[in-house]
């Protein structure tokens, strides 16, 4: 397999700049990937990584009961008027949503298995943003009286 | 009576004469993707193949075949059953993963067909993809039986007819690659990521009322990579040869582990 994969030219710095974007090539060092993503022998059953339930079922739970419970949220403003309680919760869950949603692109797009240091580094720099985000929310909720009254503004201005 | 029968052969061959005279050729361009090993510094070009459709069977296979046996003995691609059930000569076609055996070429002359190996999968030659990491993922599932006692006759694991029904659906699976290949999420990730052939199969023995290694078969698929990696894309599900929902089985996997 090792001879065939040399004489087709599967050697890991071909792979990797091949699937790797220019600007990535170029400024980032990224960790070389085994020739047709075998490891191990050919015959080697593929070894998923560890089983953690909190990466797992109950990160895929979170992003559901978050999202469908979004829905009444959005709608309940529109019927019976806003609340602070109301408008506070929505903007908790939409938070967690979009950053549910980033977090998604980056395991897709940035995965730890190419760009190792990277992908943490990126992990935390949506933490970051996702915390300054939270602390706005809070502003708004305390100072200005939530976001629902803002919206109504920017409708009739 | 002697010179009669001559007479009638003579007007048969006179008319089979005419009738291929009629037939024009129609000639339709098959663009094949070409890469070769033994020249690795030459990069991959589409070579054009003209093909007479009436003298070629009504499949995409067909026209292979016929390219490879009259035009071009290096033309590379697998086949085996021709009949859409061994999965070998799985590939791009017009731009859809499908299998060459089942599609019918289209009858518009002036239309060129376009014919890739599997997408983003690495090039062993010409039309054919190097399927080893994607049958080390189906080995990874344990695609077998595993059960913790004997059986209860003694010979086999019996199974009522509604728990073998649920079965319908998953084990006509062929494993051709059409659907994972198909599946951008297993573009980006098919290292980790096990992609809609190999998590349908992981369903239908998760399903199976004999098998007793459920909550290992569970506890592989509780990672990110793995089975989380679905955005139910569902290309999977349009581009299936054998119209299997590959789709469904993993959002029923989704649904076993939620509160798992």
């Amino acid at each position: 397999m090792l001879s065939l994969n040399r004489s087709i030219g599967l050697n890991a710095m071909r792979s990797s700049n091949v699937i790797r974007p220019v600007f990535v090539r170029s400024f980032i060092k990224t960790i070389p990937q085994p020739p047709g993503h075998i490891v191990g022998d050919v015959n080697d059953a593929y070894v998923p990584p560890p089983p953690s339930k909190s990466h797992g079922s109950l990160h895929w739970t979170a992003e559901r009961v978050v999202a469908v419970g979004m829905v009444p949220l959005a709608v309940a403003p529109l019927i019976s008027g806003t609340s602070t309680l109301i408008d506070s919760t929505f903007s908790a869950l939409l938070l967690y949503h979009v950053y549910a949603g980033f977090q998604s692109c980056i395991i897709d797009y940035i995965p730890k298995r190419v760009y190792g240091i990277y992908h943490k580094l990126v992990m935390y720099l949506l933490a970051l943003g996702t915390g300054v985000a939270g602390y706005g929310v809070y502003q708004v909720e305390t100072k200005e009286g939530g976001f629902a009254p803002i919206i109504t503004k920017i409708f009739k201005a | 009576m002697f010179r009669q029968l001559r007479s009638v052969t003579t007007t048969t061959f006179a008319r089979g004469l005419a009738t291929s005279a009629a037939k024009e050729p129609r000639l339709k361009k098959f663009e094949i993707y070409r890469w070769n090993p033994d020249t690795p510094e030459t990069a991959p070009k589409m070579q054009t193949y003209d093909v007479d459709l009436n003298e070629c069977g009504p499949m995409v296979l067909d026209a292979l075949l016929k390219i490879k046996n009259e035009q071009d003995a290096t033309l590379t691609f697998r086949r085996s059953c021709r009949e859409g059930i061994c999965g070998s000569c799985a590939m791009n076609i017009g731009g859809t993963n499908t299998l060459a055996c089942l599609c019918k070429i289209d009858q518009n002359e002036s239309k060129d067909l376009k014919v890739y190996p599997l997408p983003h999968m690495y090039v062993v030659r010409d039309l054919v993809p190097d399927l080893t990491h994607f049958y080390k993922q189906y080995k990874s599932i344990q695609p077998y039986l595993q059960t913790k006692e004997k059986p209860a006759d003694g010979r086999e694991h019996l199974q009522s007819i509604e728990d073998r029904a649920k079965l319908d659906g998953l084990y006509e699976c062929i494993l051709c690659a059409c659907c994972s290949t198909s599946c951008p999420s297993y573009w980006w990730n098919q290292q980790e990521y096990l992609g809609p052939a190999v998590l349908m199969q992981a369903y239908r023995w998760l399903i199976d009322s004999r098998d007793q290694a459920t909550a290992a078969r569970k506890a592989m698929l509780q990672n990110s990579m793995s089975l989380y990696r679905c955005h139910t894309i569902m290309n999977c599900t349009r581009t299936c040869p054998k119209g299997l929902n590959p789709g469904k089985a993993i959002a029923e996997i989704k649904k076993i582990l939620a509160f798992d």
